[in-house]
């Protein structure tokens, strides 16, 4: 209990150490406008940046940078029109075909190529960098996949709530990280933060792979392990999974679900196995016994 | 007088009390004697497979087969659609890292929104924080439950 209280006094302290930075320093000002579950109207043109959050807005004249819509409703009208990207999810657009100069970014589906090419051939292509991805990690370290393919199969449930909790930890922690990004240190946090969300994401997806093509193709006996020339060790198990997750992706709709149980799921895994290490992240404290 | 405790702290320099102690005497002879363990021969096929048998087998004939599937699959709906199969692909490949294009251009305006938004839904970001890291922590101090492998 002792080192998980000096966590939270480590945890407290930063975020005391947060609030001081920005009572100290006022927040710069920037020309992006906000909208918070506001109904308004974008009447003349605005310069920077329009964010919306929540609520109805209508765009009706010309936005100079990016706009990002979450949640509520965005509807273009007259010469409403925006010169940078789009960028939105879980949102409402209305008319808004032919209206971006640059981008259109979706939460949903965030690769903007899949609006200019069939979804299927990118869902092919991204399924060979899969695979390229999946063999080289499982070359380097397949101990590691086969133990978190273990824990994949042992405590599936547990992997998902686990992963779904750290996508939402991977959120919030990088959205109070932003709020640092005009004292510097926020960068740094930034980059770290991403770059343990990918790995995670990566190498979760590989343990995943492996773990449906074991439960698919795992040899029942000696007997059988020992005819088989193709179908046996690790590598075998993550192309066959790779495989098949990726067929399944061609699916529409369910394709896309299943992915993305299957990304949370890896997430999970990831983390509750520590990368296939086993080691616990953090250790409980316990007194010597005399 | 050697007694049973000095022969049995050092029983080479008290070896004649083995001659006068009938009891040291047995139980020593029951040590000395030879055991005949029970012989179960091992059949190694009726136990289960482990995990890592067999795991470090590496078929670069399948990976081979099913890499150059997924590229010609991928080039042939390039064709179908009417565009260039190396030129799809590579923009293909490219955008698995939009994703992080994306969360990259987000996260930047993400902090002078939190800064203009409502206090409310600033305490709600940091409560949230709190909850769900706290969450993750107790969370991850679950042991795994996999078998060793």
């Amino acid at each position: 209990m002792r080192k998980t209280a000096r966590l939270f006094a480590l945890l407290t302290l930063f975020v005391v150490l947060v609030a001081a930075l920005a009572v100290a320093t006022p927040s710069q000002s920037t020309q992006d406008t906000y909208f918070f579950a506001e109904t308004a109207e974008i009447a003349r043109p605005v310069q920077g940046t329009v964010q919306i959050y929540g609520g109805h807005v209508t765009v009706s004249s010309t936005i100079g940078g990016d706009l990002l819509v979450f949640g509520g409703t965005v509807a273009f009208a007259g010469a409403g029109r925006v010169k940078g990207n789009l960028f939105h999810g879980a949102a409402s657009l209305q008319n808004a075909e032919g209206r971006v100069d640059g981008r259109v970014w979706s939460l949903a589906s965030p690769d903007g190529a899949l609006a200019s090419m069939g979804k299927s051939a990118i869902t092919a292509s991204l399924l060979f960098v899969w695979l390229i991805a999946a063999v080289v990690w499982t070359f380097m370290s397949g101990r590691e996949v086969r133990l978190s393919s273990l824990e994949v199969r042992a405590s599936a449930l547990h992997c998902f709530v686990l992963g779904l909790v750290a996508f939402t930890s991977f959120v919030l922690t990088a959205v109070v990280f932003t709020y640092l990004v005009p004292y510097l240190i926020g960068v740094p946090l930034l980059v770290a933060l991403a770059i343990l969300a990918t790995l995670s994401k990566i190498y979760g997806m590989i343990a995943v792979f492996h773990a449906i093509g074991t439960i698919v193709a795992r040899p029942r006996s000696r007997e059988q392990l020992g005819k088989r020339a193709w179908l046996r060790g690790d590598l075998a198990m993550v192309v066959l999974g790779v495989l098949i997750l990726g067929a399944l992706r061609f699916v529409p709709v369910v394709g896309t679900l299943i992915w993305g149980v299957a990304s949370v799921m890896g997430v999970g895994v990831a983390l509750a196995t520590k990368f296939g290490r086993r080691e616990p992240w953090f250790l409980e404290y316990r007194s010597a016994v005399a | 007088m050697t007694t049973c405790d000095h022969y049995l702290e050092d029983p080479e320099a008290h070896a004649a009390h083995l001659d006068t102690c009938a009891e040291c005497r047995e139980m020593f002879g029951e040590l000395d004697a030879e055991l005949e363990l029970p012989v179960r021969p091992v059949q190694l096929d009726a136990l289960p497979l482990a995990p890592w048998e067999g795991a470090s087998h590496r078929p670069w004939g399948l990976v081979a087969a099913a890499a150059l599937a997924a590229l010609a699959l991928a080039a042939t709906l390039f064709l179908v659609s009417g565009q260039s199969p190396i030129a799809g692909i590579w923009r293909g490949a490219a955008s698995s890292f939009s994703p992080f294009e994306f969360a990259w251009n987000v996260a930047n305006h993400a902090g002078g929104a939190l800064r203009a938004a409502p206090r409310v839904f600033q305490i709600a970001v940091v409560i949230s924080f709190f909850a769900v890291n706290t969450l993750l922590f107790l969370l991850l101090r679950r042991a795994p439950k996999g078998i060793d492998a």
